[in-house]
């Protein structure tokens, strides 16, 4: 995690200042200045005065809110499953070393380096109808699996491969953390794997998970390609009922509204990573 | 090389290659925004074929993908007709004549009608919506099927039967999401056409009235939405034209809506099997266009750009739109070889009947998303 530094109480300042200031211009430029234009877009029109009327559509249209519902839906079932499939993959390699564990960290990490469209092709191939696992459960006289391609499962079990390394990335530098020699002192006293993870390495790395969540939420939430390619028609993700409203509807106001409030959510988990990063600042709990 | 030694390679390389460009005679620009097997027709195909016919003139084919910067070059090439300078711009393989507002009243684009070209009287008159286009190549949507489940002659050959046909066999149909491509798309236009008595001429670009959407299109709806269990997984719809030719390459589904250029290209690939069956409805054939080629009267090489439209008329160069492209050929079939019409004789139309853009389309594909595709079972 990220360790708090020693400021100089006097002195490098305005260089200090400098040095940040050409991030913070493009984030003014590039994030703040467009999230400000879309808020004021929606609510004040020029000439006709203020009016919440695309947001009270939204709130009140029926379509709308089931894709909302079904964006929070997928976003929460496939932050929780990127924990919990990275979480025994971080374990393994923090208490273990040597060729085997070299090869499993390789693998794990693999997504991190396949294009989301490639994952979405390769998906359809192996799972889809008649891809590769049907064809292996024919082989051996099984029935055929219900496939989930078209179906709500399709991008979640896209999503939780295509962004695992980065949880487990961030899952391995809290446990960190965590001395082998507690763990060791822990197992002497004659305590179980379950009790050393939840009494020992869970207190330690709760931060990281937050942070791991936060991140998650923060990029499933505006998840484009493999909601568009694997998933239903109906209901949609809030990325592609965004470019759908935008571009094949023309209609910019409705497509901002719903980037305001996308943004909204967005800036609410942003807020949890900030207060986990500002605790892992003081120490951890 | 680094990078410094690889600008001043580029540099002596493009001064080379201008200085080249000036030694010859005449270049025509030519541009396109269509998809990457129509600029590799243009390059591996129609270039070396023209150069070849006209000793003299270069073909320069600029890929100005997307829309958008096509219509940044035809804007230039209107300010240009005002100032009477050069549009650097001689050709362009498909734009809309009707664009940009107020172009054909200016005398932007050239009226084919009366250009004197040697083919224009072989033009498919069917193809033809304004004098100011030249519909040199086309697509229709089509029935695709897998010969090998469904025989020849079983086929759905009216819009009925096809939805007889799917509620027969459950399981076996899927058309892809109206927005996001034309074989879905024309799929939907299709099922309208069907509810409001088989007419297209019903729906125009400026005639879109809420109280006739309201009505026809929740006939529509009705119909559509009472297929909908019959489809592939109760009602599951691809996200595109590709993802539905999968669908069918790996004997997931009997039957789908597909373009014909795309199909036909698939089999010559062996992305699809030989076994693949192409039909097209007879009642009223499924929604289709031309590609409309365009040239500005400011042409520098205006005589050039002409040879290029009448080269593109050919019989050569009509029988590769339809054997390398997979398209429709712009002229009419009797121009053509007879082995070729033989060949094809299935996906030949009668008709080609189109759906306007606009409001209608918007109409059509936002209601679908709400009406139709939320009806799913998934039992």
């Amino acid at each position: 995690m990220i360790t708090a530094s020693h400021p100089r109480a006097e002195g490098g300042g305005l260089s200090g200042l400098l040095l940040v200031a050409l991030p913070v211009a493009l984030l003014i430029w590039l994030v703040l200045w467009p999230v400000l234009q879309a808020v004021v877009g929606t609510v004040y029109f020029p000439g006709k005065g203020f009016s919440l009327s695309s947001y009270a559509f939204f709130f009140t249209d029926a379509y709308s809110l089931r894709n909302l519902w079904l964006t929070l839906w997928v976003t929460a079932l496939t932050s929780a499953l990127r924990v919990a499939v990275a979480m025994p993959i971080a374990l393994y390699l923090r208490f273990r070393s040597g060729s085997i564990a070299a090869l499993v960290q390789s693998l794990a990490l693999f997504p991190l380096f396949v294009p989301s469209v490639l994952v979405a092709y390769a998906f359809i191939r192996v799972l889809g109808p008649n891809g590769i696992v049907d064809t292996v459960l024919v082989a051996l006289g099984l029935p055929k699996l219900p496939t989930p391609y078209l179906t709500p499962a399709g991008p979640i079990i896209g999503l939780v491969w295509e962004r695992l390394p980065l949880t487990l990335l961030l899952l391995l530098s809290g446990l960190g953390r965590v001395s082998i020699a507690s763990v060791d002192a822990a197992r002497d006293l004659g305590a179980g794997g379950l009790t050393i993870f939840s009494r020992i390495i869970l207190p330690r790395i709760q931060s990281s998970i937050i942070v791991a969540l936060a991140f998650n939420v923060l990029g499933l939430f505006s998840a484009f390609t493999l909601p568009y390619l694997l998933g239903p028609a109906s209901p949609e993700m809030m990325g592609p009922y965004m470019q759908r409203t935008f571009s094949d509807n023309a209609d910019p106001l409705n497509a901002t509204t719903q980037a305001v409030i996308t943004f909204a959510f967005c800036a609410a988990f942003g807020l949890v990573y900030v207060r986990a990063i500002a605790r892992g600042r003081r120490g951890p709990a | 090389m680094n990078r410094r030694e690889f600008l001043m390679a580029s540099t002596v390389a493009g001064l080379a290659a201008s200085t080249r460009f000036a030694a010859a005679a005449t270049r025509i620009d030519m541009y396109t925004s269509s998809d990457a097997n129509v600029s590799d027709f243009y390059g591996n195909v129609v270039k070396p074929a023209f150069e070849a016919a006209n000793p003299g003139l270069e073909l320069n084919v600029v890929i100005a993908r997307p829309q958008a910067a096509l219509d940044a070059v035809v804007q230039r090439a209107l300010a240009a007709l005002s100032t009477k300078s050069d549009p650097q711009l001689d050709f362009i393989e498909q734009y809309e004549p009707t664009l940009p507002a107020g172009g054909i009243e200016a005398g932007l684009w050239t009226d084919f009608g009366k250009a004197g070209l040697k083919s224009y009287a072989a033009v498919n008159k069917l193809a033809i919506q304004t004098p100011y286009g030249l519909p040199y190549r086309g697509s229709q949507v089509l029935i695709a099927y897998d010969t090998t489940k469904l025989s020849k002659d079983k086929v759905p050959k009216t819009f009925p039967d096809l939805v007889a046909w799917i509620k027969a066999n459950p399981g076996e149909f899927i058309y892809n999401r109206p927005d996001k491509g034309g074989s879905g798309n024309n799929f939907v236009n299709r099922a309208v056409h069907e509810v409001s008595g088989r007419d297209p001429l019903k729906f125009t670009v400026d005639n879109y009235s809420q109280a006739t959407a309201d009505e026809v299109l929740g006939k529509t709806w009705a119909l559509l939405g009472d297929l909908a269990p019959s489809l592939y997984q109760g009602g599951a719809y691809t996200a595109g034209n590709t993802a539905s030719l999968q669908l069918l390459a790996q004997g997931a589904v009997t039957m789908i809506p597909a373009w014909s250029d795309q199909t036909l290209q698939a089999i010559a690939k062996g992305v699809l099997p030989e076994t693949t069956g192409l039909v097209q409805l007879t009642d009223l054939a499924l929604c289709g266009g031309f590609s409309q080629a365009v040239i500005p009267t400011n042409s520098a090489h205006f005589e050039g750009s002409l040879k290029l439209a009448d080269f593109l008329l050919s019989q050569e160069m009509q029988t590769a739109i339809i054997e390398k492209l997979g398209g429709f050929p712009g002229v009419d079939w009797s121009n053509l070889p007879q082995a070729l019409h033989d060949k094809y004789a299935d996906v030949i139309p009668s008709s080609i009947p189109t759906f306007p853009a606009g409001d209608w389309t918007k109409a059509v594909q936002d209601g679908w998303y709400r009406n139709v595709a939320p009806n799913i079972s998934r039992t």
